[in-house]
């Protein structure tokens, strides 16, 4: 089983992140999995474990329709953020929406992280694929 | 024997002849000469007696030669005509004759030769002739020929230009009578008729266009001018003249006929049409301009420039295209105007201008055409509306269904990954756990669906009729229903309303958005400070504003203000919150023609504004 030192999932809805999770324990092993309700609670943790000097998440599943900071206002903070290594960051959503596919086209332009789109529902084998550091 | 003239000098008989008269010899040499004569021919300077007589003749010479050498044998002479030059240089014309010149003997001894100054005559002569060529040369160019009517003679006589203007020949015998039939039946005949016996009776004269025919059954435009004339009172004849002008008549009727087609044509044309001089100045202006301009008719825009019409705006901007097309000679063609008259009525047009430009290439004017598009653009103006409303409606519709499908596929998407791990769930816990989140999810749809169908419900009762709502007594009834909640959150509302004001609505949205707003005002206080709700309203014309203020959270509206009321959007930690509420306000404020608009600060409160406007 593959290895991963931390993850996140940002997601508002917690079945979702439950699914997510009990996921994850048939296809990586991962001490450090943390959820966040919206894109801010997540970027405040990164920003913390980046001053802190701990280690930031290697795998990031994103939500995009979120209260306060939605997936898309995250990445833009996101990819701002002065980190060395590449992380994989996984968007899990519902919408068929063009405009997404189009930013998320966009973002995938703009950084160096990998960025993958995903509909739900998510399926173990796709899990697997898309969880591995970057 | 040759008889010799006894020679007579100084002959004082002789000498006082009237008459310019000189004898000569057998040898034709001056024997005598009288004083005219030589006055007429004499030069001082050498002997006259005894001088030829030829030296005193030019060109005539050879012909008098012979003319006096039968003149010797009894005969007289003929007479020549010859130009002689005096001593100033002018013309002179003599007239030369002689006659034998007898002795008592009734021997011939000479001849006797006098000279008679022809010279006014001969120029009288010249131009009566000269004058003859003119007036014929005159009327034949001109077509007039003349007439006269001797009254005593009762004799008509024509000239030849007369007959041919009436198409006879030389020998027709025109009477009065005849001249009449040839007139046409009708105004023609009558009118002649009259004037010619009023001209005998009255002594007036007469100028008449008229109609004649030809005996070849042609018909002819003529003038026919003519009075009558009198010798002491008594009427002795009629002169006149007749003008042949058939042509000129023709081509005169043909032009106005052709004028009077085309100023039908400009004037019932459905387009402004004007003529404009070099000065600006309008020359011609049709019905539809006249009309355009408040014109009775085309005498008062004639001769006025636009500057008589128009703001100075349009005025400076027509004037401004016309000194264009005038000095570039290149026209405008369809292109668009707008035109503001004095009034301040305000016409678009699509106009047209195009120079006339003269033979030395330089333009005199112009001709304007306009075609009035106002009511095609404001039919443009309400089409463009209806697409941006369209449009506007066509986004929120798709929005909606991105957000109906965003829904219901997260729901769908957890039922079939729930059920998945159900299906392959060893532990008995952890399925109760997995049956608990089914069930949870199973909710969470029924709500969502209740929340789209509320949302349909909304939209699709848009033309819902309306009825006048008394705003206090809607929000009297929120309160009362909300009691609870305010007393639990120690919130004070502060209600201005005025008890009569009423505003078009369905009062169930009425209700259900003063719930949204006092319950979201509540939701988001402030952890400082107790809620305070001020609920007011402001009625200016047609217009009537609802306003909601409370000191709760606030928002910042630079982040989230577009996304404020939109569906499932939330913007604080509130577990309450599930971003339905404002999306359904205001879809409820729109389904009444009413628009909302908010204002916000962090920290310190919202304002929601939301007005009707009765004309809309």
């Amino acid at each position: 089983m593959k290895r991963i030192d931390s993850i996140f999932i940002v997601d508002d809805d917690p079945i979702t992140v439950f699914g997510i999770r009990k996921m994850l324990d048939f296809v990586v092993e991962c001490r450090d999995i943390s959820s966040y309700k919206n894109g801010k609670l997540a970027l405040d943790q990164i920003h913390q474990r980046l001053e802190a000097n701990e280690q930031v998440p290697d795998v990031i599943f994103l939500d995009i329709n979120m209260p306060i900071m939605d997936g898309w206002q995250f990445l833009e903070e996101f990819i701002r953020l002065p980190i060395h290594k590449k992380i994989r960051i996984n968007i899990i959503t519902s919408s068929i929406d063009d405009l997404d596919q189009k930013n998320w086209m966009r973002y995938k332009s703009m950084t160096e992280h990998p960025i993958s789109f995903n509909n739900k529902p998510l399926k173990k084998h796709e899990i697997a694929e898309i969880t591995k550091a970057a | 024997m040759l008889k010799e003239p006894r020679i007579l000098a100084g002959n004082y008989l002789i000498k006082q002849l009237p008459t310019a008269t000189v004898f000569l010899n057998r040898k034709f040499e001056i024997v005598h000469a009288s004083d005219t004569w030589i006055s007429y021919f004499y030069v001082k300077d050498h002997d006259l007696i005894g001088t030829s007589i030829f030296q005193f003749l030019g060109c005539a010479k050879q012909e008098w030669r012979l003319a006096l050498g039968k003149c010797l044998k009894g005969a007289p002479t003929k007479t020549v005509k010859e130009c002689h030059l005096d001593e100033l240089g002018n013309e002179k014309w003599f007239q030369w004759s002689a006659i034998p010149w007898y002795d008592e003997e009734e021997n011939i001894v000479g001849v006797i030769v006098q000279n008679e100054d022809v010279t006014e005559k001969m120029n009288n002569d010249l131009s009566l002739e000269k004058l003859h060529i003119v007036i014929r040369e005159q009327s034949e160019i001109a077509k007039i020929g003349n007439w006269e009517y001797s009254a005593s003679k009762d004799k008509l006589s024509w000239c030849d230009m007369t007959r041919k203007i009436h198409g006879v020949s030389t020998d027709f015998v025109p009477t009065l009578e005849k001249v009449i039939d040839f007139y046409k039946t009708g105004y023609s005949k009558n009118t002649i008729s009259m004037v010619v016996n009023r001209a005998i009776s009255e002594g007036t004269s007469w100028r008449e266009k008229l109609q004649i025919v030809t005996p070849k059954g042609a018909e002819k435009w003529i003038i026919a001018a003519g009075k009558p004339i009198f010798k002491n009172e008594e009427f002795v004849g009629l002169i006149g003249t007749y003008q042949d002008v058939n042509d000129e008549v023709l081509t005169d009727m043909r032009t106005r006929e052709n004028e009077k087609l085309l100023k039908t044509l400009i004037d019932h044309l459905p387009l402004n049409v004007f003529i404009k001089d070099s000065q600006f100045r309008k020359i011609l202006a049709n019905k539809a301009e006249c009309d355009y301009l408040g014109a009775n008719g085309p005498e008062e825009v004639i001769g006025k420039t636009d500057e008589d019409f128009y703001d100075k705006e349009t005025a400076r901007a027509t004037r401004k295209d016309d000194l264009d097309v005038m000095t570039l000679l290149k026209p405008i063609l369809g292109e668009e105007r707008t035109s503001i008259k004095k009034g301040g009525e305000k016409v678009s047009f699509l106009t047209s201008k195009i120079p006339l430009i003269a033979d030395d290439g330089s333009a005199y004017g112009l001709v304007g055409i306009s075609m009035d598009i106002t009511g095609l653009k404001q039919k443009e103006e309400e089409l463009m509306d209806l697409i941006n409303v369209t449009s506007l409606q066509n986004k929120k519709l798709i929005n909606f269904a991105h957000i109906v499908s965003h829904n219901l596929r997260s729901h769908a998407a957890n039922f079939s990954m729930l059920l998945d791990f159900l299906v392959s769930e060893k532990d008995e816990e952890e399925k109760r756990n997995i049956i608990e989140m089914l069930l949870g999810a199973s909710d969470n749809l029924m709500e969502t669906l209740d929340n789209l169908n509320e949302v349909v419900a909304i939209r699709t009762n848009v033309n819902r009729e309306m009825e006048a709502v008394n705003i206090n007594g809607r929000i009297r009834s929120v309160l009362q229903g909300l009691s609870s909640l305010i007393k639990e959150n120690n919130a004070t509302i502060e209600n201005t309303v005025p008890d009569d004001l009423c505003i078009e609505g369905v009062p169930a949205y009425i209700e259900s958005i003063f719930i949204n707003l006092i319950t979201n005002a509540i939701k988001y206080r402030s952890p400082n400070r107790d809620p305070k709700i001020k609920i007011s309203a402001v009625k200016e014309n047609d217009r009537t504003l609802l306003r909601v203020a409370d000191n709760g959270l606030g928002i910042d509206l630079k982040k989230y203000g577009d996304k404020l009321f939109g569906m499932y959007k939330t913007f604080h930690d509130n577990k309450d919150a599930k971003g339905i509420g404002l999306y359904i306000t205001k879809n409820q404020i729109e389904a009444m023609n009413g628009k909302v608009k908010t204002f916000s600060e962090v920290g310190k409160g919202t304002t929601f504004n939301i007005s009707f406007d009765e004309k809309n």
